[in-house]
């Protein structure tokens, strides 16, 4: 599969519209970041990818062909639930060969899957014993057991330490690099920042945007920061910089210490490097600061 | 059954066996009544009529109450564990989801039931024991009709505190009240019911059908009579339909229930 596309996703809870027209597209060796605030309809949708929820309107497209969400579909997705949390009476082993019986994965795949979630000596310790991350690992271990051509996981980092979460890195680039999608739900963007291809922002069951991270990043207009660092220069001559980026009208400009701090639009960065080097020895460094997915998130859903 | 339901079965005979409280109510029933099998044994009574009476006693308070701890959370316990979506996220459908419970906590249950009669038979007068035997079928019916009966609870509670609510207050009603309630139906009537609607009452809880449909192998269907219940035990296909119903349709009902359920 290269691509997979909702097309006009629309899921009504009695009168309350949980999903409304949401289009969204998923490609082949990408992973893609559903993030929105709570009731934004991120679980709605991946229940619908699940076939738990059945959509009102809307349908799916596999390489642009119409799909059923049926029993082969869903021997197409891996799917980590948020908190999940097996019997405790059982061992981490003992889950994974009934899911591996499940889909008919053979039996030697449960001590591969547990080597790569890091649980080979834990898995035939009774759940009751494990952490939460080592639980989110072993749910880690229960979506990839079937090598899915889609995984879908839902707050995938919640409860993992560092360990924890090397090993989710770990998956997401190997389905990466083996073609294959990641679909990922969190509230966590600082942490999934660099691991995502694109976003797509929920907002009240609407696609509030969707791109990659440059895309959103542009599209949100949340200005650069940009830090001079101050040299050895006399403190008038850098009142005097101060002075031509104020008059010069653009952003905001702030001193702190021996460092100016201004905030501009991106395109407008070029230009102020050529301000400052009107003033040679006043700056001795500058540093570009990109706004964090953070910053684009609340400016996306502040202006909505 | 396909390849899910079949894997289902097996996980859920596998965590039963591994549950803390069906391991001690199971060994509860297997020690309760070898201390009735060696009581009659003791007593040098008749198997008929002190054993096999004893143990339909008992069986029709504890299989009840093992049935229906091995059910209450089949389906509210992977709701609360947010394991029903992962469930129902491979390609099984929903009944068949509920009947994989139903058969995989049935083989529980039936381990339990042969492992308390068969205690009771091991300790009981060798010659008198092979009486005991026509007591396995129907107390495994009584037990498999109380486990879909709870797979229903499961169902359509949203908490397992709920559901183990609820199944206590069953056990209560349908074990101890409900003849009680027949009683004070006749008393509050002054006998007006007929003995055929009495009948049919008493034989309408799967704990009555029990209890009478025991009577009459081991005290003969005079004993019945006796009792008032003039026309006794529907015939064989009959009392095959009742428990085919108590078994059949609260699990129809929990996997419709399940089926019509968003998993949000």
């Amino acid at each position: 599969m290269k691509s997979l596309q909702a097309r006009g996703i629309t899921v009504r809870f009695g009168r309350i519209p949980a999903l409304d027209d949401v289009s969204l597209a998923l490609g082949s060796g990408r992973t893609t970041m559903l993030v929105g605030p709570n009731g934004a309809g991120k679980s709605t949708l991946i229940k619908v990818l699940l076939g738990l929820v059945r959509p009102d309107f809307g349908v799916f497209e596999a390489d642009g062909r119409a799909i059923a969400i049926d029993r082969e579909w869903k021997t197409r997705i891996g799917y980590l639930p948020e908190a999940v949390a097996f019997s405790e009476n059982l061992t981490g082993t003992q889950v994974l060969r009934f899911f591996a019986r499940a889909r008919a994965v053979e039996l030697r795949r449960v001590d591969e899957v547990l080597e790569q979630v890091g649980l080979t000596q834990a898995g035939r310790r009774a759940i009751r014993g494990y952490s939460r991350g080592m639980r989110q690992r072993l749910g880690l271990g229960v979506a990839i057991l079937a090598s899915p051509e889609l995984l879908v996981l839902d707050e995938p980092t919640s409860g993992l330490d560092q360990e924890g979460l090397g090993v989710l890195w770990s998956v997401i680039e190997q389905w990466r690099e083996s073609g294959r999608m990641v679909l990922v739900s969190t509230h966590d963007l600082a942490l999934m920042e660099r691991r995502v291809d694109d976003i797509c922002v929920l907002q009240a069951g609407r696609v509030r945007a969707h791109g990659t991270p440059d895309v959103l990043r542009r599209s949100a207009q949340v200005p650069h920061r940009i830090w001079l660092e101050i040299g050895d220069a006399a403190e008038t001559r850098v009142e005097l910089l101060c002075q031509a980026v104020r008059k010069w009208g653009k952003g905001s400009i702030e001193r702190r210490d021996d460092r100016i701090l201004v905030e501009l639009a991106p395109n407008e960065v070029l230009e102020l490097v050529g301000i400052q080097a009107g003033f040679p020895g006043v700056v001795a460094g500058l540093r570009v600061e990109e706004p964090t997915l953070d910053a684009v998130y609340d400016k996306l859903l502040g202006a909505a | 059954m396909g390849r899910v339901g079949r894997a289902l079965v097996m996980h859920e005979l596998l965590e039963r066996a591994r549950d803390r409280w069906v391991l001690v109510i199971s060994v509860l029933f297997a020690l309760l009544a070898s201390a009735v099998g060696l009581y009659g044994r003791t007593a040098d009574a008749d198997v008929a009529k002190l054993t096999g009476p004893s143990l339909v006693t008992l069986a029709s308070l504890l299989v009840p109450l093992v049935a229906l701890v091995l059910s209450h959370d089949a389906i509210v316990g992977e709701r609360e564990r947010n394991t029903l979506g992962l469930l129902l996220s491979l390609p099984v459908g929903r009944f068949e989801v509920v009947f994989a419970k139903l058969i995989g906590r049935g083989l529980a249950l039936t381990a339990a039931v042969v492992l308390g009669l068969g205690a009771a038979m091991a300790v009981s007068d060798p010659a008198g024991a092979s009486a005991l035997v026509g007591l396995a079928g129907p107390t495994l019916l009584l037990g498999l009709a109380f486990l879909s009966i709870g797979l229903l609870i499961s169902t359509a509670t949203r908490r397992q505190v709920t559901a183990a609510s609820i199944v206590v207050v069953v056990w209560f009603g349908l074990v101890f009240f409900y003849d009680l309630g027949v009683l004070g139906l006749l008393v509050v009537t002054d006998g007006g019911l007929s003995q055929d609607v009495v009948s049919a009452l008493v034989v309408g809880n799967p704990a009555g059908l029990y209890r009478v449909q025991m009577m009459e192998t081991f005290a003969g269907p005079e004993v019945l009579h006796d009792l008032g219940l003039s026309s006794g035990l529907p015939g064989p296909f009959s009392v095959g339909l009742l428990w085919s119903a108590w078994l059949v349709a609260p699990a129809a009902a929990s996997g419709a229930l399940l089926r019509r359920q968003k998993v949000v």
